[in-house]
């Protein structure tokens, strides 16, 4: 990232979210972005992901610069390169644990049992293969996460960012999401991006980047 | 890897899975559409196919030629050697005449004459008690139909009088197939043979009747094609009809009432179409989220489309297959509004043309609609999920108005699509199938922007009417309407359509019969006599002026039937008249003046002198007619009366006010032009209703073969037609209303979640279940009266708009049938949405607070 800035404009009066971004990233790192509620952590990793556009500066990804790119353009780009967890899960309501995982894989025109197949690891991997034909609403905070987790590395992603993946959960259930969220990005030797404000969580990154009012102002 | 439609429709599936109730009421409001013109269209066909399987027994021939006059010589050699060819024939006459049982007034009736050792060719006619026609009919019996029966109060064996002589009643005519070919085909009937047809008296030379010539072409025979040739030259001006073709003005009539009850039945599907177009918008805003998500996992918008077009298309077709059932159930109910005038009707059948049709055009329909809010999927942008709190500008008008370019682009689409769907329905030229789909655009695109206009307009009202202190269930219910993804405004679209159409068409009707029955201009005569004869003119016109009640005097024609042969040489058989112009090549009845009279105005050329006869015979012809005949002043008409020729210069082109019985006379000729011509005198005057009844029997005493048309019972006729009419077009326009409180029920059911949680929170409250439900009450009538309301406001506008163009009526706003609009249009709307609410009343809160 280079001079990254995101500004918006409501009723009243401009919001400068980031005011100047640079650093990089290297591949296979875990790096944890940290700093207090409203530092523009969440809008950095979702600028990161290309679900919005900066306001000005470059993002190269992978060697390929994305900042110019389509939506139709970014979300080719998010369904082949990047995987993402979200803090509140995210999961589609109407579909089963199972439909969850499998959704990545068939949005890029996956079809038949290859993707049952990974989609069943996965959820054995995270300790839910025999919760996989039930709904999220049927599923606890800690148990929904962990389906976010394996529908985020159902197609390998070379990347993988994650906003406050323990936010909602208890410290057991964090702890253990934490743990299965290293585990399987250790065995799938990706890079991972996780924005936190816990400092238990940073600790566990080989890297940290503390932001504060739109600016990196430390890094560890 | 691609994007596969399979997968498409696997995840369409699994997102459809949990909105399956919702759907329902969508796929419900589609099938009443396309059940409304799959059965409308169907019956048509089965109809049509009758027509055609049947065509034999509903002619009762293979062929046959209908004319006004009795055949001339020349004319009668053709059909002698035409049954020297094995082209067998057979003589109907059909004409109107009074008939009394001795101690009951007299009433109007058509006859029908025939040759019962020929009539039938094909098929039979059925009398009850069972009796072979050939042996029942003589010269002194009749067969019946059931309404001369009850009228006169009579049975099988008892006598009825027909031009004063008596005839006995050997049974009822049970089944009659050729009645609809016939000339005559509503009203009493009496079924007699020719020779009692002679025995009447009633056929004097120029009496009105239809002369009906059946032909069967036997093996030996020239062929149909070579058969018609030799009768179309020897009866240049007659209506000539083979089984082959059915009769053209059945077909035609029925290809009308086809195309305008398809009309009608595609406003029903565009109220459906409306209906899921706006469920679909609910939807997608339910699923803004996921939507988001799946763009965060990588979906494009093409993608999501795809899988949203999948639902719709699957919601068309499953609409559509329950529409076609649907469909066949109201071509069942076709039969019972026709029956009365139509002794064969087809069975219900299903036809996979239009049953296919159906199908494509609820696909088509429900594509069309829904396409704004799918191509709306494209501005939903992924971030949505990270950022929602954070409240943005909204782009200004301009902006807006790019943003929604494609969406705008679709509604015309859709107007566009349905003006094509319109068109397909049109019989006719290319010409005529244009001005269908010009039509149906300006009232598709006027009428939906008029009721969302009207519908804001009363939304707004009504929100500023909700801030005033009102008792709470009423605020609470007024706000309801206003509940994010409530749709009210498109609701009120739905249902307002389905009120003001049926409305109009109520008021319509009810228009033209009130204008019937309004007191007509001084002088214009109510009772009519027909076919007096020569000999009994003076003292009919006596009679008459003995008479009570008759006010002001008598006006008394005599005419001749005569037919016109040529213009200036131009021969009338040649010409290339079409239509209803087509009556001057038969006879017509003509009359002589000495002198004008007050109420004729002669517009060019100039009126004989009542003085001294003109030299040569001289005619004053009607505007109407000279215009259609291309007759000047000075042009020379060749005229032939009884087979006797004679020309006549046209001395002057006229015009006659609309009251007077000469109006009906288009050919005046000068004094003694006529003389020695038999003459059938015609008589109008204006009658107290009161005394009409009196009057007839004190004619029909005297004078058996004086024909009596009292306009009142003329009227009554008219009516129950006009009644019929508006009683089939009602019927397929109130399943308008039936998709609109569907859409309204879909549009419940789609807030359900909502609903819930607000009962929940009120409970919590403290609030009772009888509270819950009157808000909801509110809710719901308040919706149904403002449809109703806005309906109500539009039928009134078109129906004057109708009746002052068509009739020149005056402008009136019945207050009852726009009050009953309303209340009705209420209280279906709470029915309907009870319907979809009524489990949410028993909900326990804490399992819906638990949720949260």
């Amino acid at each position: 990232m280079s001079g990254l800035t995101k500004s918006i404009q409501t009723a009243t009066h401009r919001v400068d979210i980031l005011r100047g971004i640079d650093f990089e990233i290297e591949q296979g790192e875990f790096v944890a972005i940290m700093g207090p509620s409203g530092s523009g952590k969440s809008t950095l990793l979702g600028l990161l992901a290309g679900l919005d556009n900066p306001t000005s500066g470059q993002i190269v990804l992978d060697g390929e610069d994305i900042t110019g790119l389509n939506e139709d353009q970014m979300a080719l780009l998010r369904g082949r390169k990047i995987g993402f967890v979200f803090q509140s899960y995210h999961l589609l309501p109407t579909l089963t644990a199972e439909e969850n995982v499998l959704l990545p894989y068939e949005l890029t025109g996956g079809n038949g049992s290859k993707g049952r197949e990974r989609a069943r690891e996965l959820l054995e991997s995270v300790g839910l293969l025999d919760r996989r034909d039930h709904y999220p609403v049927q599923l606890s905070g800690g148990e929904q996460q962990r389906v976010a987790l394996a529908r985020a590395f159902m197609v390998r992603p070379p990347i993988l960012l994650a906003d406050e993946p323990t936010g909602n959960l208890d410290s057991q259930n964090g702890q253990h999401v934490l743990e299965l969220l290293i585990a399987l990005n250790q065995r799938e030797g990706t890079t991972l991006i996780l924005v936190t404000h816990d400092p238990v969580l940073s600790a566990r990154a080989g890297r940290r980047i503390v932001m504060r009012d739109g600016l990196i102002v430390q890094e560890e | 890897m691609r994007f596969s439609w399979s997968t498409a429709l696997k995840i369409a599936w699994r997102e459809a899975r949990s909105s399956a109730f919702k759907f329902l009421f969508v796929v419900l409001a589609v099938a009443v559409g396309i059940g409304s013109l799959t059965g409308v269209r169907g019956f048509s066909r089965a109809f049509h196919q009758m027509l055609s399987d049947q065509a034999r027994t509903l002619m009762a021939a293979d062929l046959s030629v209908r004319v006004f006059d009795v055949p001339t010589p020349e004319q009668g050699s053709v059909l002698d050697d035409l049954a020297r060819h094995d082209v067998e024939r057979t003589w109907i006459t059909e004409t109107l005449t009074m008939a009394s049982s001795g101690d009951s007034r007299p009433m109007l009736v058509s006859i029908k004459a025939v040759d019962p050792n020929k009539y039938p060719f094909y098929g039979e006619i059925r009398l009850d008690p069972p009796a072979p026609l050939r042996t029942a009919l003589t010269a002194d019996t009749i067969a019946v139909s059931d309404d001369i029966l009850l009228r006169l109060n009579l049975k099988t064996g008892d006598t009825l009088s027909l031009g004063g002589k008596p005839f006995r009643i050997v049974g009822r005519v049970a089944y009659e197939p050729d009645r609809m070919l016939g000339s005559l085909n509503v009203g009493p009937r009496v079924m007699m043979t020719r020779e009692g047809l002679d025995r009447t008296g009633l056929m004097l030379p120029g009496s009105r009747a239809a002369e009906h010539f059946l032909f069967r072409l036997d093996p030996g025979s020239p062929t149909i094609e070579q058969v018609r040739d030799r009768l179309r030259q020897a009866f240049p001006e007659a209506l000539i009809a083979d089984y082959r073709e059915s009769h053209p003005i059945i077909t035609q009539s029925l290809n009308r009432a086809t195309m305008f009850l398809s009309l009608v039945s595609l406003i029903t599907l565009i109220v459906g179409a409306i209906g899921v177009a706006t469920a679909i918008h609910a939807h997608i805003q339910q699923r803004l989220d996921s939507i988001a998500i799946m763009k965060c996992l990588g979906a494009r918008s093409a993608q999501l489309i795809r899988i949203y077009v999948i639902q719709t298309v699957a919601l068309g077709l499953t609409g559509g297959l329950i529409g076609v059932a649907f469909g066949f159930v109201v071509q069942k109910a076709f039969p019972q509004f026709l029956k009365r005038y139509f002794e064969l009707l087809p069975s219900a059948r299903l036809d996979l043309l239009t049953a296919a049709q159906g199908i494509g055009i609820a696909v088509l329909a429900t594509l069309l609609f829904t396409l704004p809010p799918l191509l709306g999927i494209r501005r939903i942008r992924p971030n949505l999920i990270l950022r929602r709190e954070m409240g943005e500008t909204k782009p200004n008008w301009r902006r807006r108005l790019i943003e929604e370019r494609a969406s705008i682009a679709a509604g015309a689409f859709i107007v566009l699509g349905f003006a094509g769907i319109a068109m397909s329905f049109t019989a006719g030229t290319r010409a005529d199938m244009w001005k269908t789909g010009e039509y149906f655009t300006l009232a598709l695109g006027g009428g939906l922007a008029s009721l969302s206009a009207i519908a804001w307009l009363m939304l707004r009202g009504l929100r500023a009417l909700g801030r005033r202190s009102l008792p709470t269930s009423l605020r609470h219910g007024i706000a309801n309407l206003y509940r994010p993804g409530n749709h009210a405004q498109s609701v009120l679209v739905a249902l307002g359509i389905g009120v003001m159409f049926t409305l109009t068409v109520y008021l319509v009707q009810r228009g033209v019969i009130t204008q019937m029955h309004r007191t007509a201009p001084p002088g214009m005569p109510n009772v009519f006599l027909l076919d007096i004869a020569p000999k009994d003119r003076d003292a009919v016109l006596s009679l008459v002026n003995q008479q009570r009640g008759i006010e002001g005097g008598t006006d008394l024609i005599g005419t001749v039937a005569a037919r016109l042969l040529a213009v200036d040489d131009r021969e009338i058989a040649k010409m290339p008249l079409k239509g209803w112009v087509r009556r001057f090549r038969s006879p017509r009845s003509v009359t002589s003046a000495g002198a004008m009279t007050n109420y004729v105005e002669v517009v060019r050329g100039a009126f004989w002198g009542s003085a001294q006869r003109p030299a040569m015979p001289e005619v004053c012809v009607s505007d109407e007619a000279a215009k259609v005949l291309d007759i000047d002043l000075g042009s020379m008409t060749r005229w032939s009366i009884n087979g006797k020729e004679f020309s006549a210069r046209v001395a002057c082109i006229h015009r006659i006010d609309s009251v007077h019985l000469i109006s009906r006379v288009e050919f005046i000729f000068s004094d003694g032009a006529l003389d020695g011509f038999p003459v059938v005198y015609y008589a109008s005057l204006r009658a107290q209703p009161s005394t009409v009844s009196a009057f007839q029997e004190a004619l029909y005493r005297s004078f058996p073969t004086v024909t009596v048309v009292n306009l009142a019972d003329v009227l009554q006729t008219f009516q129950s037609v006009v009644d019929q009419i508006a009683t089939v077009i009602r019927f397929i326009s109130m399943f308008a209303i039936v998709a609109g409180a569907i859409i309204l029920s879909s549009s419940v059911a789609g807030t359900r979640f909502r609903r819930m949680r607000e009962v929940v929170i009120l409970k919590t409250l403290g609030a009772t279940r009888a509270r819950v439900s009157r808000i909801f009450s509110v809710e719901f009538l308040i919706l149904g009266a403002v449809a109703g309301l806005m309906g109500a406001l539009l039928a009134n506008g078109f129906a004057n708009l109708l009746l002052e163009r068509m009739l020149d009526a005056q402008v009136s706003f019945p207050i009852l049938p726009s009050l009953f609009a309303v209340i009705a249009t209420a209280l279906i709307a709470n029915v309907a949405g009870w319907a979809a609410s009524f489990r949410i009343l028993g909900q326990k809160p804490l399992e819906i607070l638990r949720e949260e």
